[in-house]
């Protein structure tokens, strides 16, 4: 990563964050390898094409979830959290802790059995676009609690 | 019951409930609703003698039924209407307390909702047509937190909610200053020996018609005018605006079409007409609404300052009073049509939290204006800021005035904006210019900075740029400072983080 390196403890989005998302990928482009497979030999031989590019368009889509995963970062400044995330379509986002109106922790099955959670800070502004994907969800408790110390003490309303 | 007595030395003073009051009773009854059903019973009235004839055949299953049935269930459903009015007025209460204004509501759902003083954005006094005749109005009290969580009160007594509204910016200026004191605000019923207004009833209604200019137990705070929209400069405006512009386009091609190709295109067209009239009722419709809403929302238009906040009033039929609580707008927009340019017309709008987006006769700070107005509008927003700079920063374009630019390299992805395009943190507010056709300045006071944003795509990305967004409470401003230079985006990005903290910082000293 060259884009947007101030001197801060960037904390990465957990490896683990890949395997749950390719699971729910893969379930998917099972189903239509399947589809396909089946249309081979029940139909002709030529669907055999869409199931080889089915699995060359899981292979793109695991390469993109890979590259997305490790792009995906976040750091806790002084004042503010900084996010960053995304490599084709990269955005960076700055949220002062006096600017939050909650902290939101979330985890779905699929996130609890990797021992993962999402976090995701809200403001006054619907915009803010601060969702932390892949927090180790031994963090995720802390990391809620500290923004929210910190959010108390630098609260400035609206 | 005590009823309002003639003469200055005993006029009736209204007050703030300290307990729970219910709205006036009768509101149930204003609303569209029973309006409708009033409908309904007319049409009836006119129509039951025809059917109770039995010369209509397409009512010939209502002969089947005895005429006293047919009387028993009207009725029936006309006193099913005022007894869910009698009840939902009686569940549907008010009142404030030092800290808080609560609100419940609600037969089968009850509603409890609280509104924190010292979160209140703004409080409007509505009359629509029917209410002002009656003299009653609405109050609405925004506050901080999304959809839903503001308290509507209708309708009360002008004087109930003019009494509500200066009390509750009382004592949220008292609870924002301080939170340990109590404001002395606080009124004590009678105090000087002048009558109270008793509670609001149906047999009370006659006295309060048409009320304009009632007495409260806490005066509202003095207010100072500082612009007007003529009549004139409204009308103007609404002729020159886009939509009056297509109507009028629209209107010279079906006379030229008519004209030059002959007859069998005006059958045609009066053909079209036949087929789809309901359509066409609907656009038209669509148009006057659009055309009413202007002149509604900017007649009469007039900002001015007080201690407790801005106050808006505006209104033809409709008439809205609108007071912003002290530095609660977040950002506002000042934007010039193509048509108002060589009028040098700008209007402005802002965000204020609590407001929702759609609602275009609240958001409004100016409807139309000239440079002067535009200039004292934005020192109501930015009283720190100097009339020259600001002038300058309202008319010029692109970098113009030490702004940042777009780079020429944005050309082919923003053929139209990118000369326009600019950005410039100023001492107080982050400005951002833009537009084509209609030319954009956003102004964001840096204290009311959300969060900030960079994002780059990937034609951005090879041609090194990208835009900075300014995340801004829900409203019409949306400040996005787009394809500026990659690195200045963001190093604004780094620095207006930091000017941003250092005035919150201030603030909240």
């Amino acid at each position: 990563m060259t884009w947007y390196e101030p001197h801060a403890d960037w904390t990465y989005a957990d490896r683990r964050l890949i395997v749950t998302r390719c699971i729910v990928l893969w379930i998917l482009m099972g189903f239509i390898v399947i589809d396909f497979v089946v249309f081979t030999f029940v139909f002709s031989p030529a669907w055999a094409w869409g199931a080889g590019a089915a699995l060359l368009l899981g292979a793109w889509f695991t390469w993109i979830v890979y590259r997305g995963v490790t792009a995906h970062a976040w750091a806790e400044r002084e004042d503010d959290l900084i996010v960053k995330r995304g490599r084709l379509f990269r955005s960076v986002t700055v949220v002062p802790y006096g600017r939050m109106q909650f902290v939101e922790v979330s985890a779905g099955p699929l996130a609890r059995a990797f021992k993962l959670a999402t976090i995701q800070l809200h403001t006054a502004s619907p915009g803010t676009d601060a969702t932390l994907s892949g927090v180790r969800a031994q963090d995720a408790e802390t990391l809620r609690d500290r923004m929210t110390a910190r959010g108390e003490a630098r609260l400035a309303g609206l | 019951m005590t009823s309002p007595v003639a003469g200055p030395a005993h006029t009736p003073v209204y007050t703030a409930p300290r307990e729970w009051t219910r709205v006036h009773p009768i509101s149930p009854y204003l609303g569209t609703g029973p309006i409708l059903g009033f409908v309904a019973i007319y049409f009836l009235a006119r129509n039951l003698p025809a059917w109770v004839a039995g010369g209509n055949e397409e009512f010939e299953a209502l002969d089947q039924v005895p005429f006293v049935w047919l009387s028993l269930g009207v009725i029936v459903v006309i006193a099913a209407i005022i007894g869910f009015g009698v009840l939902s007025w009686r569940r549907n209460e008010f009142r404030i307390g030092d800290d808080a204004m609560y609100h419940r509501k609600g037969i089968l759902f009850r509603q409890h909702r609280q509104a924190r003083l010292d979160r209140i954005e703004a409080v409007d006094v509505v009359q629509p047509l029917l209410a002002r005749i009656f003299g009653l109005a609405q109050l609405n009290v925004q506050v901080a937190g999304g959809k839903g969580s503001g308290i509507d009160l209708q309708y009360l007594r002008l004087g109930d909610a003019e009494a509500l509204r200066n009390e509750v910016l009382a004592l949220s200026a008292g609870a924002t200053l301080s939170k340990t004191t109590a404001p002395d605000a606080v009124p004590t019923l009678g105090a000087e020996g002048e009558p109270s207004v008793g509670p609001a009833s149906i047999r009370d209604l006659a006295n309060h018609l048409g009320e304009t200019n009632p007495v409260t137990a806490v005066p509202a705070a003095p207010e100072r005018d500082v612009y007007k929209v003529p009549t004139g400069r409204l009308l103007g405006s609404i002729a020159l605006s886009t939509p009056t512009f297509m109507v009028a386009l629209g209107a010279v091609a079906v006379v030229v079409a008519a004209v030059f190709l002959g007859s069998r295109v005006g059958e045609a067209i009066l053909a079209f007409v036949g087929t789809s009239l309901f359509a066409i009722i609907g656009f038209l419709a669509a148009i006057f609404g659009y055309f009413w809403n202007q002149i509604n929302g900017g007649f009469q238009f007039t900002a001015a300052t007080s201690e407790d906040g801005l106050r808006l009033r505006h209104g033809l039929l409709e008439t809205r009073r609108q007071t912003v609580a002290p530095g609660r707008v977040q950002a506002v927009l000042v934007s010039q049509g193509v048509l108002w340019r060589s009028r040098g017309w700008y209007r402005i709008t802002m965000n204020v939290a609590g407001y929702q987006e759609d609602q275009q006769r609240v958001n409004t700070l100016l409807p139309v204006g000239t440079i002067d107005d535009v200039l004292l509008a934005l020192r109501l927003v930015l009283p720190q800021v100097s009339d020259e700079s600001l002038a300058a920063v309202v008319t010029g374009r692109g970098a113009d005035g030490g702004f940042t630019g777009a780079p020429r390299r944005a050309r082919l992805l923003d053929p139209f904006q990118w000369r326009r395009r600019g950005v410039q943190a100023g001492e107080h507010a982050l400005f951002i210019r833009g537009g084509w056709l209609t030319h954009e300045l956003a102004v964001v006071p840096h204290e009311r900075t959300q969060s900030l944003g960079v994002s780059q795509g990937p034609v951005q990305r090879v041609r090194h740029l990208a835009s900075l967004v300014v995340h801004s409470t829900p409203g019409p401003v949306r400040p996005v400072a787009a394809n500026l230079d990659a690195d200045a985006a963001l190093d604004l990005l780094d620095q207006q983080a930091e000017r941003a903290r250092a005035y919150r910082a201030l603030g909240r000293a």
